[in-house]
């Protein structure tokens, strides 16, 4: 057996068969249905950075077709807990589980399984020094395999190529005329529209937003929401952060408290908001709770 | 009036030494071309394209294969973190100013019969010029886009690292987004290469057959030999072609990174 086949025999077969506990599918093919994947949670999670704790006992679920709106001030934790959903970080204590299985038990490749199926829209919009379209299509590049992406990269440089599904997002944040700009000319706002579209365009089933409209004005930030309201509506389980209540109020199913690193009430927005059963929530709600 | 008249002397005096300044450019220009029409290259043209074939040859290799070497380091270096690596970037720094003549010194040690290498029989060989040109480029290429890929905001590995982006898309993104400073390390490095003249002539030797062409002779060590032996015709033309050649490879270079942020080039793998 050469050397290359022995790689490639090691390779192969450290990535297939994984069986989940009940049949013998592999936990890829497992993954690929997207009518299974229900769920991405934290449970009983700690989490502490540079020996200081950030978060505690967060216990936490997102369903998918939800809009989950993560609360609290500013330095409370908002955009560690969203990092931990998006295994950014491994957790000091506690499972971060995907359809009830603990995703840091998983192999690295079942992680990037699972990573690929979650978005994530940063408060800065970080996009890259290219066009708006080589921002979008990133995500649906780097899930092809090498040889389409070197016979793809090879085709467009001779004739040029734009991508129906960019274009499609794009329309959702009404960018569509701007594909071939730079996205150094782009104004903050549309720039955060773009970073919205390159987070739907490789079509996760969960996104997360962290304060995706703070540097927005009005007219931008009503664009995201109705972005928002789309993907959900799409089936897309949404977890947004953020320390405006009245967009809490106006995107979310459910609403999480988080202060001090804690999540002190969670519930449907409507309750939390009008009926909060913690007195801290309330606090924080009527603006009398001053960090 | 005695002010108009001195005006008048002034501008006289301005417009005569305008016109013996220029008078002088041109005879300097005239004995020029006159002077490239009397050169005699030694051994025919042939001599100049050979000299012209090493340097390239030599250089653009050890450049290629330093660029391969230093931009992973550069890579590893900025992102990761592990015991010693302030060492690590101080050696890199002082790297970018090794003498020529001591690098050429070492890699003749290493090529020497009674070197590691000896075997291999490298003495006064392209290969050994390669090897040495690698020493001296590889720090400049692994310095600078040290710099340069850890100039790259964190948010940008973070927003490919959420889009699930693996290693390789992250470093792959990196590169693409300090293309800048990376083509500017590779010209740097080029730079040093192809203008290096005492390494090359401690382990080339600054060789031609007894036809003309050249064996380990490069453009520098032919300007070095011409300009000793009184041919500075031959020296200044040789020096022409160099200068032209850096001069073409940095304009290539700074097309490739002007189109590729236009988007004309596609937007990579």
């Amino acid at each position: 057996m050469s050397i290359i086949s022995k790689i490639n025999s090691k390779l192969v077969g450290k990535y297939k068969n994984i069986s989940l506990d009940e049949d013998s599918v592999s936990f890829s093919e497992y993954l690929e249905n997207k009518s299974i994947n229900k769920d991405i949670a934290l449970v009983d999670v700690d989490f502490k950075y540079a020996n200081e704790p950030v978060l505690e006992n967060i216990d936490l679920n997102l369903n998918k077709g939800e809009v989950l709106a993560i609360i609290g001030p500013s330095g409370t934790g908002k955009t560690t807990l969203l990092r931990l959903l998006s295994l950014f970080h491994r957790v000091d204590k506690g499972e971060v589980k995907f359809n009830g299985k603990d995703v840091w038990s998983l192999s690295e490749r079942e992680r990037l399984i699972i990573r690929r199926k979650i978005g994530m829209v940063f408060q800065k919009p970080n996009l890259f020094n290219a066009t708006v379209h080589q921002n979008v299509r990133y995500g649906l590049k780097i899930r092809k395999n090498w040889y389409e992406r070197i016979q793809s990269f090879v085709f467009e440089s001779l004739n040029g190529y734009e991508d129906p599904k960019v274009i499609e997002k794009l329309e959702i944040v009404g960018l569509e005329d701007l594909y071939k700009k730079s996205s150094k000319s782009l104004s903050g706002g549309e720039a955060q529209r773009v970073a919205f579209a390159r987070a739907l365009a490789y079509e996760p089933e969960f996104l997360l937003l962290d304060e995706p409209t703070s540097d927005l004005d009005p007219r931008n930030t009503a664009i995201i929401e109705e972005a928002i309201r789309k993907a959900r509506s799409e089936g897309i389980g949404i977890a947004i952060a953020t320390h405006d209540m009245n967009q809490a109020e106006r995107v979310a199913d459910r609403v999480a408290v988080l202060l001090n690193g804690q999540i002190v009430e969670i519930g449907n927005a409507e309750d939390v908001f009008n009926n909060p059963k913690n007195e801290k929530t309330e606090m924080f709600i009527n603006g009398k709770l001053v960090y | 009036m005695i002010f108009l008249d001195l005006t008048t002397i002034i501008a006289q005096e301005v417009v005569l030494s305008s016109l013996m300044a220029i008078e002088g450019m041109v005879t300097l220009l005239i004995e020029f071309f006159e002077a490239f029409g009397r050169i005699e290259f030694p051994f025919e043209s042939n001599y100049v394209l050979s000299i012209i074939y090493v340097s390239l040859y030599v250089s653009l290799i050890a450049v290629f294969l330093s660029t391969i070497f230093s931009i992973p380091v550069a890579m590893i270096v900025g992102f990761k973190n592990f015991p010693g690596k302030q060492f690590v970037v101080s050696a890199i720094n002082t790297g970018m100013g090794f003498p020529s003549v001591a690098v050429g010194l070492f890699v003749l040690f290493l090529v020497s019969s009674q070197g590691p290498l000896g075997m291999f029989d490298l003495v006064f060989t392209k290969e050994a010029m390669i090897m040495s040109q690698f020493v001296l480029a590889s720090p400049v290429i692994t310095g600078i886009s040290l710099s340069s890929v850890m100039s790259i905001r964190r948010e940008i590995r973070d927003a490919a690292f959420a889009m699930g982006g693996t290693k390789l898309d992250r470093a792959l993104l990196i590169i693409k987004e300090a293309r800048y400073g990376i083509i500017t390390a590779i010209v740097a490095g080029l730079g040093r290469a192809i203008s290096e003249v005492g390494s090359v002539l401690i382990v080339g030797g600054n060789i031609a057959s007894y036809d003309g062409t050249s064996i380990t002779r490069t453009l520098t060590t032919a300007i070095q030999l011409e300009a000793r032996q009184g041919k500075f015709e031959t020296a200044m033309i040789l020096g022409v072609i160099l200068i032209s050649i850096v001069l073409f490879i940095n304009w290539i270079m700074i097309r490739l990174g002007h189109n590729r942020i236009s988007g004309q080039w596609g937007d990579g793998f």
